[in-house]
């Protein structure tokens, strides 16, 4: 069973692309079998730093039926076990999937068969890039420590959370119970979506507790990209707890990026960042998160084997 | 929001039910630190009057366990209601601060004053002590040699009377000049030879005579 990992992050520029590529790196290194799907529709760029021009095939192939299979449209890169599917060769108009679309993407992705597939995500918390985010039950945030960056963070944080809750809610039919209940409850606008929970929780316990046991099994990752010299150090480890207290689900932090000038000399020239600079501060630090990434899949693993 | 509410408050200080006061000491002023207002990772997490809602609990929170008395009194609540088990909360096993000086006590000075007792009963230096007491001028170099002929340590004298060594060692080498003024100087005096268990009252007086002695000389 492949592992899904969605990367996102509220902000645009702060290193999405450039984590999920060098984390493919570093997961293909260490034997494992990965693709990249490049899902930040009309603003895709993460063939660049595979060091790639661009590939024959990508998921425009797939979604004008050139191709029936989304296998099939998966294109290798320089690195041994490394894939990628590109969005570059999409149409202009493709940022705005039709939800048909979005489904046949999401359900391809979910039946590809490989150890890891990371799903690079766009800025924003769009209903597009939500869906794809809850592809699967765990997800990654990469983040910046600067303060405009955090706020987004929690904004998507909040989105994707509120987006579980809806889909949940459809899942098991109790809608209009919610609908009901947020508008007797005079709260007006919810600005915390577990406030539901509450809510449920109150009107109809059971379900209520079936909601928060489903947010329990969701699993978010964090990661502090483009960390400097003076940023706090306790940051990453603050917001794991601050957000652990106050959400539902799972969270965790995996580790700081350092910044490096260089990151943006790999991007102009062409190269893979994590292999034309191996022994940098940053690429260490990239190594310990793929590894605490392989770890956590390891957990999940003997965890679904045993149920 | 996850109800903030529900949390105890070892849980909002996210604290073991054992942990000491510095512990919680911590905890709080992390606690501060996620939660203010300027705080990089929540100040867009939270509403002001969300904001002030936890940090009201984390204060209150802080006040109670701080206090031994009000902690005591949460803890049996906690017992009572359920939500702790009794077990975890024995407080023989819940650090205490440790002492900056940790011979700074009043046990510790008992401790000594009976091994000094112990070591005169053993000893007997009583022709010592009346030669002593028989002299006019009494120095500290006699209060010395008693001192040593029972075997105390200088260190064990400063433990019972916490008298500076300096001015034990000024005393009892004569120093004048660096020796406290005479009303500090009588009482320690009148310290030093209880324990030497000397009459205090004649000592007093033969070193003060004796000092005054050597002053007119000068």
């Amino acid at each position: 069973m492949s592992v899904i990992y969605p990367i996102g992050g509220g902000k645009g520029g702060s290193g999405k692309s450039f984590i999920t590529a060098s984390l493919g790196v570093l997961l293909a290194k260490q034997g494992k079998k990965v693709v990249l799907v490049d899902l930040d529709l009309g603003g895709s760029n993460l063939h660049s730093f595979l060091g790639l021009k661009y590939t024959k095939t990508g998921l425009n192939e797939f979604l004008n039926k050139k191709f029936k299979k989304l296998d099939h449209v998966i294109a290798s890169t320089a690195v041994p076990d490394l894939f990628v599917i590109s969005s570059t060769n999409c149409s202009i108009e493709c940022t705005n999937l039709f939800y048909l679309q979005k489904l046949k993407i999401i359900s391809a992705i979910q039946r590809l068969s490989y150890d890891y597939i990371l799903l690079d995500l766009g800025a924003g918390a769009s209903f597009n890039t939500l869906d794809f985010f809850l592809t699967s039950n765990e997800g990654v945030f990469v983040t910046t420590p600067e303060p405009t960056s955090i706020e987004n963070t929690f904004h998507f944080i909040k989105a994707v959370y509120f987006r579980k809750i809806k889909q949940i809610l459809k899942q098991h039919d109790f809608n209009t119970i919610v609908r009901e209940a947020v508008v007797s409850s005079k709260i007006g606008v919810i600005k915390w979506p577990s406030d539901i929970i509450d809510i449920l929780v109150e009107h109809e316990p059971e379900k209520g507790k079936l909601l928060e046991n489903r947010l329990t099994e969701y699993r978010f990752n964090i990661i502090l990209n483009q960390f400097r010299k003076r940023s706090n150090v306790g940051l990453g480890n603050k917001i794991e707890k601050v957000c652990n207290k106050h959400f539902y689900s799972k969270f965790q932090f995996l580790g700081n990026v350092s910044y490096d000038e260089r990151v943006h000399d790999s991007i102009l020239f062409k190269k893979i960042y994590i292999n034309t600079y191996p022994y940098t501060l940053t690429a260490t630090d990239l190594q310990n998160v793929a590894s605490k990434i392989s770890e956590n899949g390891r957990e999940s693993l003997r965890h679904s084997s045993r149920m | 929001m996850k109800r903030f509410e529900d949390l105890n408050y070892y849980q909002i200080l996210e604290i073991p039910v054992r942990a000491s006061s510095f512990e919680i000491r911590e905890a709080y002023r992390d606690a501060l630190s996620i939660y203010n207002e300027d705080s990089l990772t929540t100040y867009s997490l939270f509403t002001d009057d969300e904001r002030n809602k936890i940090l009201k609990k984390i204060e209150e929170a802080f006040l109670t366990l701080i206090d031994e008395n009000k902690r005591a009194d949460y803890d049996s609540m906690l017992v009572s209601s359920g939500k702790v088990d009794a077990t975890d909360l024995i407080t023989k096993d819940r650090k205490k601060p440790i002492p900056l000086f940790p011979t700074n006590n009043s046990t510790n000075g008992a401790f000594f004053f009976k091994r000094v007792q112990k070591k005169i009963a053993g000893k007997d230096v009583n022709e010592i002590s009346n030669e002593i007491l028989s002299k006019e001028l009494i120095s500290g170099s006699e209060l010395r040699r008693l001192r040593k002929a029972i075997g105390i340590k200088l260190e064990e004298v400063f433990e019972i009377t916490r008298i500076a060594l300096t001015i034990l060692d000024s005393i009892e080498n004569d120093h004048f000049e660096s020796l406290p003024p005479i009303i500090y100087l009588k009482n320690f005096l009148k310290q030093y030879s209880e324990i030497l268990q000397l009459d205090s009252k004649r000592i007093v007086e033969g070193y003060i005579k004796n000092i005054a002695l050597r002053h007119d000389t000068l």
